[in-house]
């Protein structure tokens, strides 16, 4: 009876793992999508996010620089996608290929420049223990976004310049600078999923580590609806099947067939769900 | 001549730009600039060997970037020609094996089976898109990751060859190779069949019913659908044809390169192909000059890892970078256009 | 190209002030300078206190409630909240201060768009503007809507708002106006008390001259090429249900309606993009000429020739098996320009360097070329001047007179009398009136489109 309970716990903290990372990603995009700039480089932003962590936490020996660290060159790219989004109107899945190509290919790059080693870097100070707090601080995320949203003048604005932002220019504000802003913070929450990856949960940075988590938070956000809350709750399903997956290795169902799972998921509710969701009116159109 | 000006202000720039800040970046990293470059210039153009390595690559992105063209032409986002790319080896490497046939039919049998394998993953992204409304940017992204997950477990149970070392399927008979261009190279037919390709598409794209209709469906998806184009089937055919072409791409790689398939097959081409495209401005025959270009950078970029220590890697932040500073370009000549004719 | 030179406007408090032109004359683009969203390149604009701006399309964000678009940008706070309650109390106080009645929670994309107007119009008024320009404010209003608002307008500038409205309605402009003025080409080039001037007057200086005639009609056949039974379409608000009616050879039968009660999804489930119950049949060829050139009707970065065969690349004569005939596609395209006065400089260039009007030609002389048996018009003549307007009318007419069927919708009552030989008047997605040529009552036709008995 303990034993199964003890079991049971670790299998919850196993996915709350795995969703955290994933959460980070989605409400970012989300929150980017809201305001109406849609962000394919999730998964460069996170890996960038990763990369720093390690080095600034190697640099340093404090992990928690290097998460900050993450969450800033996170935000940085993030920055990146909504200039080039805002100032220059490029199509923005070209800009986010385009970010993720820089971000992974940078960080391979890195690897071999700081760390003279190919791959993988060496061991460097993580979270240890200690890391159960960034789980928490992806819920205390969600809700500050649903708050935030839903709540504050911010939010609103944010929420008119995804569906017309001539409504917000009419009403005397700059929906640029709106969308710059939200789409900054977006990738500095995929930078601090990243961090989560890489010193978080582990305490290296390997190529690949990031393993398509910013493509899949691209799927939460439209199983979420577009919401925090919803964004969040998709993470965790997606961290579920993670999570399940580890734990059935070496069981009879072959793990590759148990990784492509969550992507054969998101594909399956992807059919499923679409039509009866709405994504934000100007979502990817250029302003 | 017009379409040459365009290119030198837009794509040819954004590479001039691209390159200055490749080199800014490994001033930064501590490596001469002029060390880097030429490495790069000399390993992938140094020789005949080094040529035809070049344009090995060059072939390898080619069909992707073909396919994508022809998707991104019909206003499909296809992301997912690394996908396309991996099944269309997959089926070539899975039945090769068990082919026993003359040269010439073994080798149409394993193309066309690489075509049908690319086709129907393509097909899946078109079909849910026309039936369900799905995004075909996360459909194909999520079908790229199956697909590796999908021929991990393929060529490690029920597709593994009997001799084979790894996770690999078995050697393919020698009558099921692709003739090989320039002895002692691994340059093959390949390059002259993408090259082909990339006319056939061009003629298609001006000269046929279907070329016309997808254009239309592309460039105003609201006027094509109220002239007698078929929105729904146009879907999945462009998404069918696209990955038949990239799956095509993957069958020569097994055919001409590998003899077998493994998921060495593609280090990303799928995905570097989507920049080759759009380099080109989605133009069949300006794709094969700029798949040149970033065949220079693949095989000059294996080389420069080997004599430079700048790792391959680095050619990545090369080809990011010329898509977004040519995304850019693109707004800022646009920009200037609509001033010269106000 | 310049939409407007040398334009020279004063408005004063407490006037309500007409500024009127043909469309494309500069009368948006001067409306968008004097609030800020297009920056004049020469010249200033002076204004005493804030100016707000109705659009023609409501610039609205449909998917919040009535009081978030009101109060976007000026929300109350409460801490780090918007004090919803302070915020719904403002949007009441406004309403009822302007006698403008609205339920501040419901959400703006299921109002209708009357409602829609006075959201936009309560918002501009939260700014407590001192000048209100109003673009083309009653194009999606019913008669009885019009009367409501020019009511609430007057009342606006009782209180000493200075009001410009740009339009292109002459008698509204005669019934509620004081003063006039008048673009042409991008000039002011007349300024009128409206005492003193009469709708004749203004639309010969609108126009610079006597306006085109339309083609003389012929008789009608009696066969039907096109009829509707129990017919229904589309979903919410814009649908149309229990349609049942049918155009004969050589007659214009003209919907009349209020834009957004049912003729789109009439117009899309004849063009075959919307699915639909009831009977439809339509014999022989068919022309369609849709609502929006831009989006639904040209491939803009196309060549003319590319777009003259559009909706006709399957048809014998335009391809030879698999291939396009380029050849026959450029005859096609060379007959559409010259019969329908498409100026272009050659039949290279790209659809959009066309003005609105040659876009509009084009668009209409495909549609006709090859003499369909049946052809839909919907708002054929909208957004271009009233030359291209006539040649558009007078090619529909001379159609009709060789025998064509020819369904009209439009939201121009003018059009639809002058063209017409039948009426039918939609509300609501029901016929709701149906007038033979000789019986036509434009009266009752506009009691019937605002929902009224006629």
């Amino acid at each position: 009876m303990n034993g199964s309970l003890g079991m049971l716990a670790a299998f919850a903290l196993l996915t709350l793992t795995k969703s955290t990372p994933i959460m980070y990603a989605a409400l970012g995009g989300m929150l980017g999508e809201r305001a109406g700039i849609i962000n394919i480089g999730l998964e460069g932003m996170m890996a960038a996010g990763a990369f720093t962590a390690v080095v600034v936490s190697n640099l340093t020996g404090n992990p928690l620089l290097g998460v900050l660290s993450g969450i800033i060159v996170g935000g940085f790219f993030g920055f990146v996608l909504g200039y080039a989004a805002t100032a220059f109107k490029v199509d923005q899945i070209v800009a986010g290929v385009g970010i993720n190509l820089i971000c992974t290919g940078g960080a391979a790059f890195g690897l071999v420049l700081l760390f003279n080693q190919p791959g993988a870097s060496p061991q460097v100070p993580g979270l240890g223990g200690n890391y159960w707090w960034l789980i928490v601080l992806a819920f205390l995320c969600a809700i500050a976004l649903h708050y935030g949203l839903y709540r504050t003048p911010w939010g609103l604005r944010v929420q008119a310049c995804g569906e017309n932002p001539r409504a917000v220019k009419d009403a005397g504000l700059n929906p640029l600078s709106l969308r710059l802003l939200a789409v900054t913070m977006g990738g500095a929450l995929a930078g601090l999923g990243g961090a989560f990856l890489s010193v978080g949960e582990l305490n290296l940075y390997s190529d690949g580590m990031t393993a398509g988590r910013g493509f899949i938070a691209l799927a939460a956000i439209i199983f979420g609806r577009w919401t925090p809350f919803g964004s969040a709750g998709a993470a965790i399903v997606f961290g579920f099947l993670e999570a399940l997956q580890f734990s059935l290795q070496g069981g009879s169902i072959p793990s590759e067939l148990m990784q492509a799972l969550p992507y054969l998921a998101a594909l399956i509710a992807l059919a499923g769900l679409t039509g009866r969701v709405r994504a934000p009116a100007a979502d990817g159109v250029p302003y | 001549m017009k379409r040459a000006r365009r290119l030198i202000s837009g794509p040819i720039g954004a590479i001039v730009l691209a390159i200055v800040l490749a080199g800014i970046a490994m001033l930064i990293a501590g490596v001469s600039p002029i060390d880097g470059f030429s490495a790069l210039f000399f390993g992938a153009l140094g020789g005949k060997s080094q040529i035809a390595e070049t344009l090995v690559q060059t072939t390898a992105l080619l069909f992707p970037a073909l396919g994508i063209c022809l998707a991104f032409r019909a206003g499909l986002f296809n992301i997912g020609a690394e996908g396309q790319l991996i099944v269309g080896g997959l089926a070539a490497g899975g039945i090769g094996e068990h082919l026993h046939a003359p040269a010439f039919i073994s080798i149409v049998v394993l193309l066309i089976a690489g075509c049908i394998g690319g086709g129907l993953w393509g097909a899946i992204a078109g079909a849910m898109k026309a039936r369900f409304g799905a995004n075909e940017i996360i459909s194909t992204l999520m079908l790229n990751f199956i697909a590796i997950y999908l021929a991990n477990y393929l060529v490690s149970g029920a597709l593994r060859g009997g001799g084979a070392s790894g996770a690999e399927t078995a050697t393919l008979p020698t009558n099921a190779w692709l003739p090989v261009l320039i002895p002692d190279t691994r340059l093959t037919i390949a390059i002259l069949i993408a090259i082909a390709a990339a006319i056939a598409l061009r003629f298609i794209f001006q000269r046929t019913v279907f070329g016309y209709e997808l254009r239309a469906s592309g460039d105003a998806p609201q006027a094509a659908r109220r002239n007698g184009v078929n929105m729904a089937r146009m879907t999945i055919l462009a998404m069918m044809v696209s990955g038949a072409i990239a799956g095509l791409g993957g069958a020569t790689i097994v055919t001409g390169i590998l003899h077998r398939f493994n998921t060495a097959l593609s280090p990303g081409y799928g995905y570097t192909a989507i920049a080759v495209a759009l380099v080109a401005d989605l133009d069949p025959l300006w794709i094969c000059v700029a798949a040149f270009g970033f065949g220079i950078l693949e095989a000059g970029g294996l080389a420069m890892q080997a004599s430079a220590q700048v790792p391959k890697d680095a050619i990545h932040v090369i080809e990011g970078l010329i898509i977004l500073v040519l995304a850019a370009r693109r707004y800022v000549t646009s920009a200037s256009e609509r001033e010269a004719t106000q | 190209m310049v939409a407007v030179a040398d334009a020279s406007l004063e408005l004063y408090p407490g006037e309500i002030h007409a500024l009127v032109g043909e469309n494309g004359a500069g009368k948006s683009t001067l409306a968008n300078i004097a609030f800020g969203t297009v920056r004049p390149d020469e010249g200033t604009i002076d204004a005493i206190g804030t100016v707000g701006l109705v659009h023609q399309h409501f610039e609205l964000v449909g998917r919040l409630r009535v009081w978030q678009n009101i109060m976007l940008g000026r929300e109350p706070r409460k801490g780090f909240t918007i004090d919803v309650a302070a915020a719904k109390a403002r949007v009441v106080e406004l309403a009822c201060d302007n006698q403008l009645e609205i339920d501040p929670d419901a959400y703006v994309e299921y109002l209708p768009i009357g409602i829609q107007q006075r959201v936009e119009l309560l918002r501009e008024l939260e700014r407590d503007p001192k000048v209100l320009l109003l673009d083309e404010p009653t194009a999606a209003l019913a008669p009885a809507e019009i009367d409501a608002f020019f009511a609430t307008i007057t009342r606006l500038a009782a209180r000493g708002t200075a009001v410009l409205i740009v339009t292109h309605k002459l008698q509204e402009v005669i019934n509620f106006s004081q003063r006039i003025s008048v673009m042409r080409h991008g000039r002011i080039i007349a300024h009128m008390a409206t005492e003193a001037t009469t709708v004749d007057a203004i639309a010969r200086e609108m126009v610079g001259g006597e306006l085109p005639r339309i083609a003389a009609r012929s008789t009608t056949e009696p066969s039907a090429c096109f009829a509707a039974e129990e017919f229904g379409a589309g979903v919410g608000s814009g649908r149309i249900e229990q349609a049942s009616f049918e155009v004969h050879g050589g007659e214009i039968v003209g919907i009349a309606g209020v834009e957004g009660n049912g003729q789109s999804a009439l117009a899309d489930a004849i063009a075959g993009v919307l699915p639909y119950s009831g009977k439809l049949s339509i014999s022989g060829t068919r022309g369609i000429i849709p609502q929006d050139r831009l989006k639904e009707a040209l491939v803009l970065n196309w060549s003319i020739v590319e777009n003259a065969i559009l909706g006709r690349q399957r048809n014998p004569g335009v391809h030879r098996g698999i291939l396009l005939d380029h050849r026959a596609a450029r005859a096609d395209a060379q007959s559409i320009v010259e019969r329908f006065d498409v100026r272009a400089a050659s039949l290279d260039v790209a659809a959009k360097t066309l003005s609105g009007g040659n876009q509009q030609k084009l668009v209409v002389g495909r549609a006709l070329h090859g003499e369909p048996r049946f052809v839909l018009a919907y708002q054929p003549t909208r957004g271009i001047d009233v030359g291209a307007a006539a040649l558009v009318q007078s090619r529909l007419v001379e159609a009709r007179n060789r025998g064509a069927a020819i369904l009209l919708i439009s939201f121009e009552l003018d059009e639809i009398l002058t063209i017409a030989d039948r009426v039918l008047v939609l509300y609501r997605g029901r016929i709701v009136g149906r007038f033979e040529r000789s019986a036509i009552d434009r009266s009752a036709i506009g009691r019937l489109m605002a929902g009224a008995p006629a």
